[in-house]
């Protein structure tokens, strides 16, 4: 696999499809989802992600539980979250949990952290949204650690001290699992990722794409100057959101009613409006390969793009019917014309195979986190 | 240059509250030209938002023509913000416009508050919804408002009328516009990228 990661991205919502008023049980949902990854890997798709939530209608409160076992049925397929909270979880779990995962997927794993916006999650965690950044720069801190470091003695403020604590299993290869930062709109996440050269994903969707090109513009730039490189060579990914049926007006009449009903934006703007402002695409396989490719003129030669296709109530068949146009007739034309004219010193999407050979060639990964702590 | 920001909450054309936005504009402009001050003027009528702001309530973001009403405030050194009321308070439509208008886009600009009703009693709209809401959106809130009855469009003016009332108000504003001087806008963008930046250990 080289230059661009193609995929899907999962909310895990349990909603009511409007046009039949039937609720899929959480069980259905969550088999659902798995079928979906399955289908994901089968249509020759790169990447499946998966959410957290700790609260109903959602089912993924425990995603290393779903990746583990959507691991052992596929072979290729890479294994992200969108986004896993690094607020909300004590960094030593998350850094147990995606080790293993590491381990059993033979290194298909990657990890995108986020601090999520719910407010009453925080508490059921021992936390509070109030110190959702501070707590994220020091979770993140302490999570690199963990990763890249045997033995760990740490203190901090919201989190009890460690005094000798050796993770195991280590990660696979002593290699940590490609890290992506999440972010709709706040800064703050650029310039994280940027501060520690890690992956930047722009969740794009539901917004208008002013706001998503003022942010990988922030964080190339500060990537560069943070001396990771230059600022063509930080690591981007995106989110698209897609209706796909041959025919296009197929394709509005088919998808509006879920649009008009959905919770995150139904009631509100027409299907028109709001495919006009974000980068909902609605049509066929073609306006959705034009769509896409447009991403990059605001955004540059970038690294991977999830879609979110499962949401809104759409039944599972459907959905397995747009993993079926997107992987048989959007993704391998995007490969190609993503392809032509990208400069040969933009990196390739990171791999867990890319990142060790990187380790075999650069000078000692922990010297830089030791100079800081 | 002066940059004075009118926001007229009033749902019909003609409206009673945009006649009033455009007297107590007139005061302002005439003060601050005897001052010899140069102003720029801009009105956003809320009725040509009102789908785009229930729309914003729901998705979370402006439309493109409400994006730019946003900057016409928010780029302002003052305003001026009529509503009518309703119900004993401000129009849902104008509490919606400033609901959704981003943060910080008030901070330290003087404001001028006016309210038509159809009534006399329906007054203290002014300082009991305007002011407070204006106050945490940390606007400085000029003393004098104006309210005005539908009887007041009628009466002949006379001391203690709308035109004596819409004078002193004019008055208060525009000293206070000018010892604020030209404003400063808040960049929340900027302020959280530096709070980031000093947490992950440096100015930078």
């Amino acid at each position: 696999m080289s230059g661009m990661q193609f995929g899907i991205f999962t909310v895990g919502d349990v909603t009511t499809d409007p046009t039949t008023g039937r609720t899929p049980t959480e069980a259905e949902r969550i088999r659902a989802t798995v079928a979906i990854a399955r289908k994901a890997e089968e249509v020759g798709l790169d990447v499946f992600a998966t959410g957290e939530h700790h609260n109903p209608p959602f089912v993924p409160s425990s995603p290393t539980t779903l990746l583990g076992y959507v691991a052992a049925l596929t072979s290729r397929l890479i294994l992200s979250t969108s986004t896993t909270l690094i607020t909300t979880n004590d960094p030593v779990k998350i850094a147990e949990d995606f080790s293993v995962l590491q381990h059993l997927a033979g290194g298909r794993v990657d990890v995108m952290l986020g601090r999520g916006n719910t407010g009453p999650v925080y508490p059921w965690f021992g936390q509070d949204i109030r110190a959702a950044v501070p707590l994220t720069v020091e979770h993140y801190g302490l999570l690199r650690r963990l990763w890249r470091e045997d033995v760990v003695n740490w203190t901090g403020k919201f989190r009890s001290p460690l005094q000798g604590f050796a993770l195991a299993p280590r990660p696979l290869d002593g290699v940590p699992p490609f890290v992506w930062h999440g972010s709709i709109r706040t800064p703050e996440v650029a310039e994280l990722a940027a501060y520690y050269g890690d992956g930047y994903f722009a969740n794009h969707i539901f917004w208008p794409a002013a706001h998503t090109q003022r942010m990988v513009a922030l964080y190339r730039e500060r990537y560069e100057h943070h001396g990771h490189g230059r600022r063509e060579q930080a690591i981007v990914g995106l989110g698209g959101q897609v209706f796909m049926r041959p025919n296009s007006q197929d394709a509005v009449r088919e998808f509006r009613p879920y649009f008009d009903n959905a919770p995150v934006y139904g009631h509100g703007p027409s299907l028109e409006e709001f495919t006009a402002q974000t980068p909902l695409t609605v049509g066929s396989p073609q306006q959705v390969i034009e769509r896409t490719l447009g991403f990059r003129e605001y955004v540059s030669d970038y690294q991977r793009q999830l879609f979110l296709v499962d949401h809104a109530g759409l039944p599972l068949p459907t959905v397995l019917e747009q993993l079926e146009l997107l992987g048989g007739e959007v993704v391998p034309v995007l490969r190609k014309e993503f392809a032509v004219g990208r400069p040969d010193d933009v990196p390739d999407a990171p791999t867990h195979e890319s990142l060790l050979a990187a380790t075999r060639t650069a000078p000692d990964p922990t010297a830089r986190e030791s100079e800081r702590s | 240059m002066t940059r004075l920001a009118v926001v007229s909450g009033g749902l019909r054309e003609p409206s009673s509250t945009r006649l009033l936005a455009d007297r107590v504009t007139a005061a302002v402009t005439d003060r601050l030209a005897a001052d010899g001050v140069t102003v720029s003027t801009e009105v956003v009528e809320l009725r040509r938002h009102g789908r785009a702001v229930m729309d914003a309530l729901l998705t979370g973001f402006p439309g493109t023509e409400l994006e730019a009403a946003f900057e016409t405030v928010a780029g302002a050194d003052g305003l001026i913000a009529v509503t009518p009321a309703f119900n004993a308070s401000f129009s849902g439509l104008f509490k919606s416009f400033f609901d959704v208008l981003p943060e910080e886009s008030l901070s330290e600009m003087p404001v001028l508050i006016a309210a038509t009703g159809g009534t006399e009693r329906h007054s203290l709209v002014l300082e009991h919804a305007m002011r407070p809401m204006f106050s945490y959106l940390h606007a400085i809130v000029s003393p004098t408002g104006v309210y005005a009855a539908t009887d007041d469009f009628g009466a002949v003016d006379s001391a203690g009328g709308l035109a004596e009332r819409i004078n002193r108000a004019a008055a208060d504003f525009t000293r206070l516009l000018t010892s604020c001087g030209p404003r400063v806008r808040r960049d929340p963008y900027a302020e959280q990228l530096s709070e980031m930046r000093a947490l992950l250990g440096g100015p930078d």
